[in-house]
């Protein structure tokens, strides 16, 4: 049994944190409109024992933490209270876009679309993507092995499909063409701009799963409001399904093949880090062709090929998996500054 | 792939494969634009199911089709909204789907304008003050507002308003008056009205959300 490299160890928790605050963010919005509207106290007690009732107590707990405000069940004196309006809207957003202590990440996606469909670049936007752009274009595809909601969940449909081996119910084994993602981002781009709507945030994962979450959320606090109170599944529409439906498709028929050849994102993430300057490198001496990296890439590249080209998000598995560390993260340029050295 | 074999091109081959390309070029933007037209024609044209009246945009909004074709639907209107008056429309809204509005009726905006500050899209445009945010006018039904048809005294739209005494002045029996030109449209009038089943003051946008 090996240990998990520290590499994967944070991508994983960075991941979780993702998700966690994709739900607890909309749980925050709700909680400053009570306690700004003076109806925290009552919102706890009437959803007392509910899931709303202890999402609200969870946040009121962390917030109080946060802003050092008396903890416990007493209430909030005026200035610690103005204090935990504020902290509980320091996040807010999805992956789509998100504004992190009043820093605005949006996805080039986004501002792409926005200004086809517009037919207008907005200078906001630009500001923006800024972070993102730069991010893709020196570590390439990182948002979709790090950050990427839908990513994350569809990393379950490997261990989905190693069950169906098991039962020798044998999954596909689906190639599209590499040039898909490219094709539907630019026939995306280009419906944009002859509807003049926005058309890839409807089918693009990282914006419908922060919209399906804020969604679910809010229903449930309004049909709590209304004595509704518990889980309900109510919020829930035709994008969980949508999102059910790629799961289902990657484990029968290829993995990560909405990643590989169909998310529009994908395409451009794909485009952006295209010379990315940090790529999985091969060392030749150590590499013994033990194929554990092949088995290891949900993207369905061969690092002991040296085959990690543009679709590779960088995730690190094969690194994380290569039993003779012959694989490791490297800067672009290094090995001929090496090469270089060991002439001289 | 065009005679690859001893490395020189074929020109023939190359012109015929570049008319070809270009024929598949220019029927996939010919079904582009089919298909796109018939999206905005068809399903993503159906009219809102709520009555439009009572549907306001949040402050800053461009003007609608502008609006629906920058904003990104990404819930950071909602989220920074201080009252909690803004709403995200469902996915059985069409084109509106994902997008911002606010029923005055239900909750009104108190004019925080934090939506404008966080819109990532510009859809939102920054208002410098609340006084020149323009979310729509307040019309009162004579018939239904009680100070109006004689049944009692109130006032409430009045104690409401945040631009008191240029957007609403009061007349006899604190019979309500809208000034159409300072009237913000913000809907604490509609909210505090004491008529229910159908308010005495109602906002409307102006915006045709068919």
């Amino acid at each position: 049994m090996k240990l998990p490299k520290p590499l994967q160890v944070g991508r994983r928790s960075v991941q979780l944190a993702v998700i966690a605050l994709t739900v607890l963010i909309p749980v925050a919005a709700r909680y400053a409109n009570y306690l700004s509207a003076r109806q925290l106290d009552d919102a706890i007690e009437r959803f007392d024992g509910s899931v709303q009732g202890h999402s609200l107590a969870l946040v009121d707990g962390a917030l109080r933490l946060a802003t050092g405000a008396e903890s416990g069940d007493v209430e909030l004196r005026g200035d610690e209270r103005e204090a935990v309006i504020l902290a509980a809207r320091n996040v807010r957003g999805s992956t789509w876009s998100l504004e992190l202590f009043g820093l605005t990440l949006t996805d080039p996606l986004a501002a792409l679309e926005s200004a086809f469909a517009s037919r207008t670049a907005r200078r906001v936007m630009f500001v923006g993507i800024l972070i993102p752009l730069l991010g893709t274009i020196l570590l390439g595809r990182v948002f979709c092995s790090w950050i990427c909601p839908a990513g994350f969940l569809l990393e379950i449909t490997g261990f989905l499909r190693r069950v169906l081996r098991f039962l020798e119910l044998r999954p596909g084994r689906v190639r599209l063409w590499h040039g898909n993602n490219y094709l539907l981002l630019g026939l995306g781009l280009g419906l944009s701009a002859v509807v003049g709507l926005p058309i890839l945030g409807y089918v693009y994962p990282p914006a419908l799963v922060g919209r399906e979450v804020h969604n679910g959320i809010t229903v449930m606090f309004d049909r709590a409001e209304d004595g509704l109170v518990g889980f309900s599944a109510a919020g829930l529409t035709v994008t969980s399904w949508f999102l059910l439906a790629i799961v289902l498709v990657e484990v029968a028929f290829g993995s990560r093949i909405w990643c590989r050849s169909l998310c529009p994102g994908g395409g451009l993430f794909t485009a952006l880090g295209a010379f990315r300057l940090v790529r999985v490198k091969r060392d030749d001496k150590s590499c013994t062709q033990c194929g554990e990296c092949v088995v290891a890439c949900e993207m369905g590249l061969s690092p002991m090929l040296d085959r990690t080209g543009v679709e590779c998000d960088n995730c690190g598995k094969c690194v994380a998996n290569c039993s003779d560390d012959a694989l490791a993260f490297r800067m672009v340029g290094s090995e001929r500054r090496a090469r270089k050295e060991a002439v001289r | 792939m065009i005679a690859r074999g001893d490395g020189r091109p074929d020109r023939r081959a190359l012109l015929l494969a570049g008319g070809r390309g270009a024929l598949r070029l220019s029927v996939a933007a010919g079904a582009l634009y089919v298909v796109g037209t018939a999206i905005r024609r068809g399903a993503l044209a159906r009219p809102l199911e709520e009555s439009a009246t009572g549907v306001l945009r949040p402050p800053g909004a461009l003007d609608e089709p502008e609006f629906l074709a920058a904003c990104i639907r990404c819930n950071l209107c909602a989220e920074a909204c201080d009252t909690g008056c803004i709403r995200l429309f469902g996915p059985a809204e069409g084109r509106h789907t994902g997008t911002p509005f606010i029923v005055a009726e239900e909750r009104a905006c108190n004019l925080c304008l934090a939506c404008t500050e966080v819109c990532p899209s510009g859809s939102l445009f920054p208002v410098e003050d609340a006084s020149l945010v323009r979310m729509g006018t307040a019309l009162v039904d004579e018939r239904l507002c009680v100070s109006l048809n004689g049944t009692g005294v109130c006032g409430a739209c009045h104690t409401a308003c945040p631009l008191k005494n240029e957007a609403i002045t009061q007349g006899n029996r604190n019979a309500p008056t809208v000034h159409e030109d300072a009237c913000v449209g913000c809907g604490l009038c509609e909210e505090a009205c004491i008529v229910h089943d159908r308010k005495a003051i109602r906002v409307v946008s102006g915006r045709s959300f068919a």
